[in-house]
């Protein structure tokens, strides 16, 4: 496809998509879910560099997320700002952040970096309950109304329906910049050190370079969707470092399949579909989560889109060639 | 502070630290695996101690066993679902799929046996030890000598018997073992079985020292990372030393400085360990063979 065409359809499709919750009906409910899926795909957009791209997986990304709300949280209640301010703060210090961390596990590799990064997240859980800056155990409350004043106009957002525009165009503007940073010299380095790291070596790229590169740019990607939570919710607390807000990601991250631009969001609308409209309660809804998870990793690797694209296959006029194929499958599952 | 006291708390939290970290070291040295469903496991194994006592009336001499079977099915269940991924070796994938299963052992758990916290109490936990100015329960005397009775028995099968030979032949080398014509997925198998019952036994033996709660797998598993990677990946007595050590540096830090930031002051060890020697722990196991 060429690139002129590819762009006109993405055009058409981001101009639809904006439509897609009134076309759910509209109500606050579908309001309220497109705006999580929105800042979910968001967040797990910036684990997706870590693991798709970079070959590692990271389990301090929610740490981010928590940056993100609690910069937003804190100067928005104490100092009273307004969202590009906190939007600045929010990324400045996920970006603080990601450089300490980033500068700690640099020579670290696989499961080791990710003992790491899960403490990390561990010790950012015990500060957040006990330290009294971050509010403690009882969080930050009354965060104000996203409320966005450029001089000649101002866009206040009362419902999660005033906080769909926000949350969609935050989207967009992520989406734009995974594909951008996958295009980019950063991003073929950052294939090249997962897939070869000899001839990473070999092409004059230095790989603990371009790894602490990655994560200064995925932080940031992930405390923004922090930054809208917080608005959203109007409360933070050490809840948004709880082990769900990981396995969230991690899920969207792999179900549909590694390294697609569209996975993610795909992967948190499945999942956030279920909770809000097929919920079997919290308990339930967590072992379906993992369950998804564990699933996919072990008998899809390909995630779901190859699954799809397979059973495609056989349902179509090449199905007897296909079938033979799925039958390995099968049996390597077994 | 009572620097005596604090020497016993020291030495009883920190044979729980090892005990809990046991299954994890022989999981990484042998299979270098890794599972970050541990914590719950640990969660679980408290839970069916206090289910199979509280609700079933087992004494508490039946419960364990019964709570390590349990563990052992659970690890196995693991291993058989992993299994492809462990004989590829794919260890980010397993990661995270252990994440997964700790997450749905946490669902499963908060479903059967409610969110509420619950007291596992013990023939041994209730009973008070005064010994001058000191203070301590036979349940914290029976830790430290199950502890030193689990390394030791560990430490003799490794090194005398063929069992032993075995997994530290598939640990040195799996496609030599394999080609030695050892059922390699058996050893994986027997791995995960150990690891499940000797984290249940932890459940059955530290669960009475705490209220328990079904959400305290998350960070109980932290204290096993730093007792592994200071004693040296998938070393038996490193990881006994390293217990200790880490069980007395949190009896005295909790008492100094404050008991609510352990978990933090043993993360900045762990960094402190790794920054000093980060080579050796980083390129020996999991990818290099």
């Amino acid at each position: 496809m060429n690139i002129g065409l590819q762009v006109a359809m993405l055009a058409v499709l981001a101009v639809a998509g904006y439509f897609l919750p009134a076309l759910f009906g509209g109500s606050g409910a579908v309001y309220s879910a497109f705006v999580l899926i929105a800042i979910f795909a968001v967040m797990s957009y910036g684990l997706d560099l870590i693991v798709s791209d970079l070959g590692e997986v990271s389990l301090a990304h929610p740490v981010f997320f928590a940056a993100g709300a609690y910069a937003t949280g804190i100067i928005s209640v104490r100092l009273g700002l307004g969202p590009i301010a906190t939007l600045v703060a929010s990324i400045g210090v996920a970006m603080l952040l990601a450089g300490v961390v980033g500068l700690i596990t640099l020579r670290l590799r696989e499961f080791v970096f990710s003992l790491v990064t899960y403490a990390v997240s561990v010790v950012a859980l015990t500060l957040a309950e006990n330290w009294a800056f971050l509010g403690g155990s009882d969080g930050l409350t009354g965060i104000p109304l996203f409320k966005l004043d450029l001089g000649v106009a101002s866009y206040r957002a009362v419902t999660d329906k005033d906080l769909w525009p926000v949350a969609y165009v935050m989207l967009l503007g992520v989406l734009w910049i995974v594909r951008a940073f996958r295009r980019s010299r950063l991003g073929k380095a950052a294939m090249t050190v997962h897939l070869n790291p000899r001839l990473a070596t070999m092409s004059g790229i230095d790989p603990q370079r371009t790894r602490l590169m990655v994560f200064l740019v995925s932080a940031p990607i992930t405390a923004a969707a922090g930054w809208l939570y917080a608005y959203q919710r109007a409360y933070i607390s050490a809840d948004v470092l709880s082990p769900y807000f990981l396995i969230l990601m991690l899920t969207a991250v792999v179900i549909v399949g590694r390294g697609l631009l569209f996975a993610p969001l795909i992967g948190v609308a499945l999942i956030l579909a279920q909770e809000k409209f097929m919920s079997f309660g919290g308990y339930v809804d967590r072992i379906i989560l993992g369950t998804a998870l564990i699933l996919t990793l072990s008998f899809l690797p390909g995630g779901l889109y190859e699954a799809v694209r397979a059973l495609i296959a056989r349902l179509g006029p090449a199905g007897a060639k296909q079938d033979t194929q799925i039958e390995e499958g099968a049996t390597e599952c077994r | 502070m009572n620097v005596g006291q604090q020497i016993i708390n020291g030495l009883v939290l920190g044979h729980s630290f090892a005990l809990v970290a046991i299954g994890w070291t022989v999981l990484l040295g042998v299979a270098r695996l890794v599972n970050f469903a541990h914590g719950q496991m640990y969660m679980l194994g408290a839970f069916v101690t206090w289910a199979a006592i509280a609700e079933f009336g087992l004494p508490y001499a039946l419960a364990i066993p019964f709570t390590m079977l349990v563990g052992i099915a659970v690890g196995f269940l693991m291993q058989r679902v992993m299994l492809q991924l462990t004989l590829k070796q794919d260890l980010v994938s397993i990661m995270i799929v252990t994440l997964g299963f700790g997450h749905v052992l946490h669902g499963v758990a908060a479903l059967v046996f409610g969110s509420t916290g619950q007291i596992l109490d013990t023939p041994f936990s209730t009973r008070n030890v005064y010994w001058n100015d000191l203070w301590f329960t036979w349940q914290d005397v029976a830790i430290v000598v199950v502890t030193i009775l689990v390394f030791v028995a560990l430490k003799l099968v490794l090194d005398r018997t063929r069992l032993g030979r075995l997994a530290r032949m598939v640990a040195e080398d799996p496609q030599l073992a394999l080609l030695a014509g050892i059922d390699v997925r058996k050893v994986y198998f027997g791995v995960f079985a150990f690891q499940g019952a000797a984290v249940a036994l932890a459940g059955a033996m530290i669960g009475p020292r705490t209220p328990i709660l079904t959400s305290m797998g998350f960070d109980e598993v932290i204290m096993t990372f730093v007792v592994v990677v200071l004693g040296g990946i998938g070393s038996v007595w490193g990881s006994y030393i390293a217990g200790i050590s880490l069980g007395l540096f949190t009896a005295f830090f909790g008492a100094l400085v404050s008991p609510a930031y352990t978990t933090p002051a043993a993360f900045l060890v762990l960094i402190a360990v790794l920054v000093l020697r980060p080579g050796g722990l980083a390129a020996k196991p999991g990818g290099g063979h």
